[in-house]
């Protein structure tokens, strides 16, 4: 019996890891993931931030496109985003492949992240802005100063756990042919037609990553607790 | 890390033994009045989506084998890399998807007869002048539907870099836009793609040997293994097999 | 020094301000009393445009603020204003939220900044309290603060929206007892309050609004013990 379990157990292992240098599929499908993680988050919070100051302010036709924006991207899959925006909309740019996912990825975090920005500026005491304004500020300067800084204290839990969302959104590259962890998995499934331990590992090394990010948001809502 | 290892082995030891359990075939489809097919119906002339339905070369042999056992015939249209890890687990009784008979599959699966010969084929765009043949597609860029086995070829290729899509038509749509430099696939499908997208050809030159076609079914399943080649053996014999190639290789 | 003409405020459809009119001399300290709901903190908040008039002049210094929306940034830093609620900036401290404005907005130099505002915390009675945090601070010493912060911009006026509305009675007269010293400085204030022992003490001037307009105003001595009209006889009877 233990002799059976050990056999299982290293065949799954020799094949899946060991035979043709598996692993570094996906030491390889890991990096990617993580680049691609990486660059959508800053790509996303820049867009975040930009639309999110866009429906913000009294100005109908940024309103509008921030509106359109949001809407369409949070109404439709991001499959769909992703192969519509490599496929056609950067189709003939030649950019790197990870740029362009990440792009795509960023385009559509960012819509996500507009939200959790509007409602953490939304969620900060109307006084505040009121106040800043008697005292001469204009409303650039006590956004900037006053309105910001705190609202920050009430994203940034959120926008880490968008990161979480986000990393496990990335599982998508493989549609457009991007080798990331998932694709990883894949691609050893298809090499093994073993059914199972590419697809765990996989999702291990993710809950590796998330552990890791939510141990992290944990420390930082304690953190930002504190200094209230 | 080391708790993650050690999930790991117990996880992949809990879903072996769920694996390991013995499945009755042909008993199954008696029971419950239906065969199971499985294929990936992007990967025409053999198996591709008219409407609801999947047609096709594998189509209307799979219909054969189904009236031959005198039952239903389902469909379960996936992932070409998740047909194997379906038949073993039993979510699908056969495999008929343009399969090549392939040693290392062979040691997981059980192959039939094989019932088509396959030719792999290079894809270039038209004003393509510096890739001619196989020997110039070391260290290019290269695109295969994932787990096919123009996959494995390119796999094989020096220094190449392989762009594993998830079927032929996107990887013939980045070689246009001109992100991939070659695409290996299958000929019949190659043909259909060339029809459909004047920007690219067909090289002449082969990248591999002749890949024989089969269906496949559990190991174990002889019995099963038995009624499909009886059907393929008389497809082959009165001529069907070649009638079903023209009928659907002719493009719509 | 403030001069108001027929002053109106809609809310959507609803009219708070019905033609308001009075002129407020420097040095003057002018108390606004009334029931709630009555439009006197919309006629202060409308002294530096914390509400857009609807219709109506506000002139400050003899320059209508009306007409001149866009300076409205220079406006303010010559009127201070107090709130009910403090707004204290929570995330800096107590020296910070007084230094604000004038390193932004005057451009002032932090070293002489953060030495003003040690001064003016000395001034409101909180030596003490320069790196303390809002949230450490009790409800009258964050009002002081408020003050004190205001006071940076060495406004020429000062509102105050019922600044002792929120706190518990104990702290009342900490507050009240800085504003006193301003009056005696010479500031000229405009006080929202249901203090009526602080608007017989130091104001020059008490207006009574009610539903909208300045029902009646006059010395505290005419208001408090002789009051004209029924309306304010009936308010005082409640609130004294």
């Amino acid at each position: 019996m233990l002799e059976g379990i050990f056999k299982v157990l290293s065949d799954a292992i020799f094949y899946n890891l060991i035979r043709e240098d598996r692993y570094l599929l996906f030491v390889n499908g890991f990096k990617v993931s993580i680049q691609l993680t990486v660059f959508a988050a800053l790509i996303g919070v820049a867009i975040g931030l930009l639309m999110a100051i866009s429906k913000l302010t009294n100005n109908r036709i940024l309103n509008r496109i921030a509106t359109a924006y949001t809407d369409v991207i949070r109404g439709t899959p991001s499959v769909v985003q992703l192969i519509v925006i490599y496929y056609a909309i950067l189709g003939s740019s030649h950019l790197p492949k990870i740029l362009v996912a990440s792009i795509a990825f960023g385009i559509n975090s960012g819509a996500y992240v507009t939200e959790l920005i509007r409602a953490g500026i939304l969620a900060v005491d109307k006084g505040q802005m009121e106040a800043a304004r008697s005292l001469g500020l204009s409303y650039y300067q006590s956004m900037r100063y006053v309105i910001v800084p705190q609202a920050i204290k009430n994203i940034l839990p959120a926008l880490v756990s968008e990161f979480i969302v986000l990393l496990k959104e990335t599982a998508i590259a493989g549609y457009i042919a991007l080798d990331d962890l998932t694709r990883a998995g894949t691609i050893v499934r298809g090499r093994t037609f073993d059914p199972y331990t590419p697809f765990i590992l996989v999702a291990l090394i993710y809950l590796y990553i998330t552990s890791i990010l939510t141990a992290f948001m944990g420390r930082l809502e304690r953190r930002l607790r504190q200094s209230d | 890390m080391k708790r993650i290892l050690i999930c790991l082995l117990a996880l992949i030891l809990v879903f072996s033994f769920i694996g390991c359990s013995k499945i009755n075939t042909m008993k199954r489809i008696k029971d419950t009045n239906k065969i199971v097919w499985g294929t990936n119906a992007a990967f025409a002339p053999f198996e591709m989506r008219q409407g609801d339905k999947v047609i096709g070369i594998d189509a209307d042999i799979a219909q054969r084998i189904a009236d031959k056992l005198g039952v239903e015939l389902v469909v379960e249209d996936m992932e070409f890399e998740a047909l194997m890890s379906a038949l073993k687990s039993g979510k699908i009784d056969f495999i008929a998807a343009g399969f090549t008979v392939k040693p290392d599959r062979a040691e997981q699966v059980l192959f039939t007869d094989t019932y088509f010969t396959a030719v792999q084929v290079i894809m270039v765009t038209q004003d393509n002048e510096e890739i001619k043949g196989p020997d110039d597609l070391a260290g290019k860029k290269i695109g295969v539907q994932n787990a096919t086995t123009g996959d494995f070829v390119a796999s094989d290729i020096e220094d190449a870099e392989v762009e594993r899509y998830n079927n032929g038509m996107e990887a013939v749509m980045d070689l246009k836009n001109g992100n991939i430099d070659a695409v290996i696939i299958d000929n019949l499908p190659a043909q259909l793609l060339a029809e459909k997208n004047p920007e690219v050809k067909i090289l002449d030159e082969k990248p591999a040997e002749n890949e024989e076609y089969a269906l496949a079914v559990r190991k174990g399943d002889t019995e099963l293994q038995k009624v499909i080649n009886e059907v393929l053996s008389e497809m082959k014999a009165s001529g069907e097999i070649e009638e079903l190639v023209n009928k659907y290789s002719i493009g719509d | 020094m403030i001069k108001v003409v027929d002053l109106h405020k809609y809310f959507g459809n609803l009219q708070v301000l019905k033609g308001v009119n009075n002129e407020i001399k420097k040095g003057e300290v002018v108390c606004i009393i009334g029931a709630s709901g009555s439009g006197k903190s919309t006629f202060l908040r409308c002294l530096n445009l914390l509400e857009e008039p609807t219709k109506g002049e506000i002139y400050i210094g003899g320059v209508s603020i009306t007409e001149h929306m866009k300076d409205i940034n220079k406006l303010r830093q010559k009127v201070g204003m107090v709130f009910q609620q403090f707004n204290l900036f929570p995330h800096m401290t107590a020296t910070e939220n007084i230094m604000l404005a004038p390193v932004r907005v005057k451009g002032m130099p932090q070293d002489e900044a953060r030495k003003k505002a040690v001064e003016l915390l000395r001034k409101v009675g909180l030596p003490d309290k320069d790196d303390v945090y809002p949230s450490q601070l009790s409800g009258g010493q964050k009002q002081r603060v408020a003050i004190a912060r205001a006071l940076a911009m060495d406004p020429e006026i000062m509102l105050f929206d019922e600044p002792t509305s929120a706190l518990d009675p104990e702290m009342v007269g900490e507050v009240l007892a800085v504003m006193k010293q301003l009056a005696h400085e010479g500031m000229t204030m405009v006080v929202v309050t249901h203090e009526m022992g602080f608007a017989r003490e130091v104001g020059n001037r008490i207006l009574f609004m009610d539903e909208g307009i300045i029902a009646e105003e006059g010395t505290p001595e005419e208001m408090f013990s002789n009051p004209k009209k029924e309306r304010t006889r009936a308010f005082l009877s409640k609130v004294l």
